[in-house]
């Protein structure tokens, strides 16, 4: 064993690029997997600090006055009193069952139009008491609580923040003017616009009035705390199939992780990280498929003295696994700091961002996708190369094609020039990496595409709606945090599309020590330098087309049903046709550069080291 | 007048080493004239190979002049040689170097193509050269798929299809059994007797033994020229090698 790792420490200081460059690519993969996963937990620290604080639930119930039908009706009735009455014994039932240690509530909860900071909205109006609550007391964040006058709200922080609403103001609510006392926090809703609609706390003695005006109840809300905080999902659960459909009963657990309004970013970043994975894996193969192949005769050395196939695969692997753990161990850690920086543009978080703890299973997931990328990219080339027989080995460079290809010869017969030819044979003698190579562009390509409708389609939709005062103000709080989704898109697009670039670039570094003997046999009969380069040009650039023409549709299905797929608003992918072009253009122009130093240097080389290597 | 196909004047080419440059050929004056055979023999590491290299243009000298035809060539570019080669030049190594992607009469023909002979035409010379050099059923054959003999003679062909002033061949015979050693001495000897001038490089006093001269090399340095006149001299040149140790 000691042999296994000792060879595999060497490896890796005699390359010490391709080791670097395969850390680089797991690192950013693992890292956005654990952005992706941690990302939902930035907000967990700051609702648990308020959660204390407003000494929160631990299940939360409401109860509606209405039935099913009157909830589905344009507009509400007043509620059946027998109704309200059997909603608020379902409530008070709750508040007895065995384990509740406090109750908050029931509080009444009123629907009405009103006007906030020149908006006209809809609003819940919660009805609490002056004097704080057993459970769930709402924490101020301006000005102060209320009182028991006649008159007075306090607004939810988010609902006042969004539509710049200081304690003094005014708002209407079911046609009465009241008085801004203050605005506060709570666990018990989500910030508004997170929670829709917005809501306002006030009075038992203004809500009488709100009522008179025209406010309609609409049921009432109860919260517990119970003795042990981790049965609530239990007591929900065993409640939940008895309970009104048109009520709620929830687990403080659920409501923290549906507090955060981090979905948009979980779903780019995992698409960008499940890409990126696709991607590494392709490099993972290149790169050792093209070891394999420059080093076939070390490999034969090593069996001809006695080690056996499965040792010299087990150097590959162990050095390939050591890379994949330091990769999810900074994946680990880089993911989890960087996410506060994320989240910090959500408008809906309760302060502060704050990094998660690193848990177990984010940790087994950024290292388990850390060791899938390299076993999937690297056992299959590595179980080839040590396979082959070690005479083999020991004699050759490059495995010599089988057959001659059938394109390449319809391309000779076809009239296609020299160069050209030769380098299609070349292409089509390693279609594997090929392959791998067109699958590393297509997946950036793929993912320019995604960023690129993703960003048209936000904002032709936000452009052809009517929106009324009070969406135009949602959704200008919402395209602060989709600008910033598109954006990191587009990051995650320019990251693959750039490593898709270095992949395109080290398979052509393999590309070109493969060819080089070829090159040079090409000069000594003839073959100007030029000639050679075009050939090489045309092996690599067939890839490039390739991930074009893949990662194009890709990019469309993609989109189609992922983003759309969560976003049922946005429609389906309708870029322009110009657009298409432009990226099947400059994608493949980006690739030749990336190919072009490989190429020129091939050229440069002279023809006799190549000639006389073997 | 000689009327010389190949001169080299004062050429070396000199590597770097452990602080004193290693001469692998130093100072060469030779000539070689129109239909003649010319053999270079030498121990390992004296400097043939790299000789032959500088020659064809594979190599860059380090000073001196190389004439091909009339025209000095060792100031051609990259490209300029291989133009040159492409007309003047057959080349023929000892590990054959064929392209792997080419079948057998592919590889003949792509000298042809590249001086823009017509597909039909560069085809027909090539085929005909694989039929004169016995290979014609092996045609459609990818080299891997070819003997060591095969391969040389299909190597030979490819160097013969755009009928050079010189073809040169790095030990054609290294890497074949004695079979195919034979097969390529008559080949080579039929070659020479077509009026092809021929340049090989060789550890095989056999194949030494079909030239007009045999030029001898140690350290980087020709240190003998004779000339091969006859059977008598040349069964002396395998009396003398017999126990030759390559």
């Amino acid at each position: 064993m000691s042999m296994i790792v000792r060879l595999a420490w060497r490896n890796v200081r005699r390359r010490p690029a391709q080791a670097a460059l395969l850390l680089l690519m797991l690192c950013l993969s693992t890292t956005l997997v654990s952005l992706g996963l941690a990302i939902n937990e930035t907000g967990r620290e700051p609702w648990n600090r308020l959660h204390n604080s407003v000494n929160g639930f631990h299940v939360q119930a409401y109860a509606a006055y209405h039935t099913r039908e009157q909830l589905e009706l344009p507009r509400l009735p007043q509620p059946d009193p027998a109704n309200a009455a059997s909603a608020d014994d379902q409530l008070a039932e709750l508040a007895a069952q065995p384990g509740v240690v406090a109750v908050g509530g029931p509080w009444p909860i009123l629907f009405a139009e009103g006007r906030v900071g020149g908006v006209a909205l809809p609003i819940w109006v919660r009805v609490l008491d002056s004097q704080p609550a057993a459970v769930g007391r709402p924490l101020v964040i301006s000005g102060r609580w209320l009182d028991d006058g006649d008159g007075v709200v306090v607004l939810e922080d988010g609902l006042a923040s969004l539509l710049n609403v200081a304690p003094g103001d005014e708002v209407t609510l079911a046609g009465q003017r009241l008085r801004v006392r203050g605005s506060a926090m709570t666990t018990s809703i989500r910030r508004y616009p997170g929670e829709f609609p917005a809501t306002i706390w006030t009075n038992r003695a203004t809500a009488a009035h709100l009522r008179a005006s025209g406010a309609v109840p609409l049921g009432a809300a109860l919260e517990l705390r119970l003795a042990r905080p981790e049965d609530a999902a239990a007591f929900v659960a065993a409640r939940a199939p008895t309970y009104p459909d048109t009520g709620s009963l929830m687990a403080w657990e659920r409501a923290r992780s549906r507090a955060n309004g981090m979905e948009p970013y979980t779903l780019v970043l995992g698409i960008i990280a499940t890409l990126l994975a696709g991607l590494t894996v392709a490099t993972a193969a290149v790169l050792v498929t093209g070891r394999m192949a420059a080093q076939s005769r070390q490999i034969g050395a090593l069996k001809a003295i006695g080690v056996t196939p499965r040792q010299a695969l087990a150097v590959v692997l162990v050095e390939y696994l050591a890379v994949a753990t330091v990769a999810g161990a900074i994946g680990i850690i880089s993911g989890t700091l960087l996410s506060p920086l994320i989240g910090r543009e959500s408008p809906i978080l309760y302060g502060a961002p704050a990094a998660p703890p690193i848990t177990w299973p984010r940790a087994v997931t950024a290292f388990a996708v850390a060791m899938a990328v390299v076993v999937v990219g690297s056992v299959h080339p590595a179980l080839r190369g040590v396979r082959q027989s070690t005479v083999r080995a020991l004699a050759s460079g490059a495995r010599p094609p089988r057959r001659a290809s059938r394109a390449a010869r319809f391309a000779a017969i076809a009239g296609i020039p020299l160069p050209v030819v030769l380098g299609l044979r070349s292409a089509m003698r390693r279609p594997g990496r090929t392959l791998a190579n067109a699958i590393g562009l297509a997946l950036g390509v793929a993912m320019v595409i995604v960023g690129l409708g993703a960003s048209k389609a936000t904002r032709d939709f936000l452009a052809s709606q009517a929106m009324d005062e009070e969406e135009a103000v949602v959704r200008a709080a919402n395209a602060m945090l989709i600008d910033q989704a598109v954006a990191i898109l587009f990051i995650g697009a320019g990251l693959l599309v750039a490593l898709a670039a270095v992949n395109a670039m080290i398979v052509a570094i393999f590309a070109a020590r493969d060819a080089a003997r070829n090159h040079a046999i090409l000069r000594a009969v003839g073959a100007t330098p030029r000639q050679t380069v075009i050939s090489f040009v045309v092996a690599q650039l067939g890839a490039g087309l390739l991930g074009c023409a893949v990662g194009i549709p890709l990019g469309v299905l993609l989109y189609n049903s992922t983003v759309t797929g969560s976003a049922k608003d946005l429609p389906t992918m309708a870029l322009p046709a110009l657009t298409y072009v432009v990226v099947g253009l400059a994608v493949p122009l980006l690739y030749l550069m990336a190919i072009i130093v490989p190429a020129a240097r091939l050229a440069r080389r002279p023809a006799a080291g190549a000639l006389t290597y073997e | 007048m000689t009327n010389f196909v190949l001169q080299a004047k004062g050429l070396s080419r000199h590597y770097p080493g452990d602080g004193v440059p290693v001469r692998a050929v130093d100072t060469v004056d030779m000539a070689v004239e129109t239909g003649e055979a010319v053999s270079v023999m030498g121990p390992s590491g004296c400097g043939k190979s790299t000789l032959l290299h500088l020659l064809g243009g594979l190599e860059r000298p380090t000073s001196g002049e190389v004439w091909l035809g009339g025209q000095r060539v060792d100031r051609l570019s990259e490209t300029g040689w291989a133009r040159l080669r492409r007309r003047s030049v057959g080349f023929v190594f000892q590990a054959f170097h064929l392209v792997d992607e080419l079948s057998a009469v592919e590889n003949v023909e792509l000298p042809a193509l590249l001086i823009g002979a017509s597909r039909k035409a560069a085809r027909g010379r090539a085929l005909g050269l694989l039929e004169r050099l016995g290979v014609a059923g092996r045609a459609g054959h990818l080299p891997d798929r070819l003997s060591g003999g095969e391969r040389q003679r299909v190597a030979l062909a490819r160097a013969l299809v755009n009928e050079p002033l010189l073809v040169l061949a790095d030990e054609p015979t290294g890497n074949l059994d004695s079979g195919a050693t034979a097969q390529i001495l008559r080949l080579f000897a039929g070659v020479h007797e077509a009026g092809q001038t021929l340049l090989l490089v060789t550890h095989d006093p056999r194949v030494a033994a079909t030239a007009d001269r045999l030029l001898t090399m140690r350290d980087g340095s020709i240190v003998e020229d004779v000339r091969l006149e006859g059977g008598l001299s040349r069964q002396a040149l395998l009396a003398q090698v017999a126990g030759w140790e390559p």
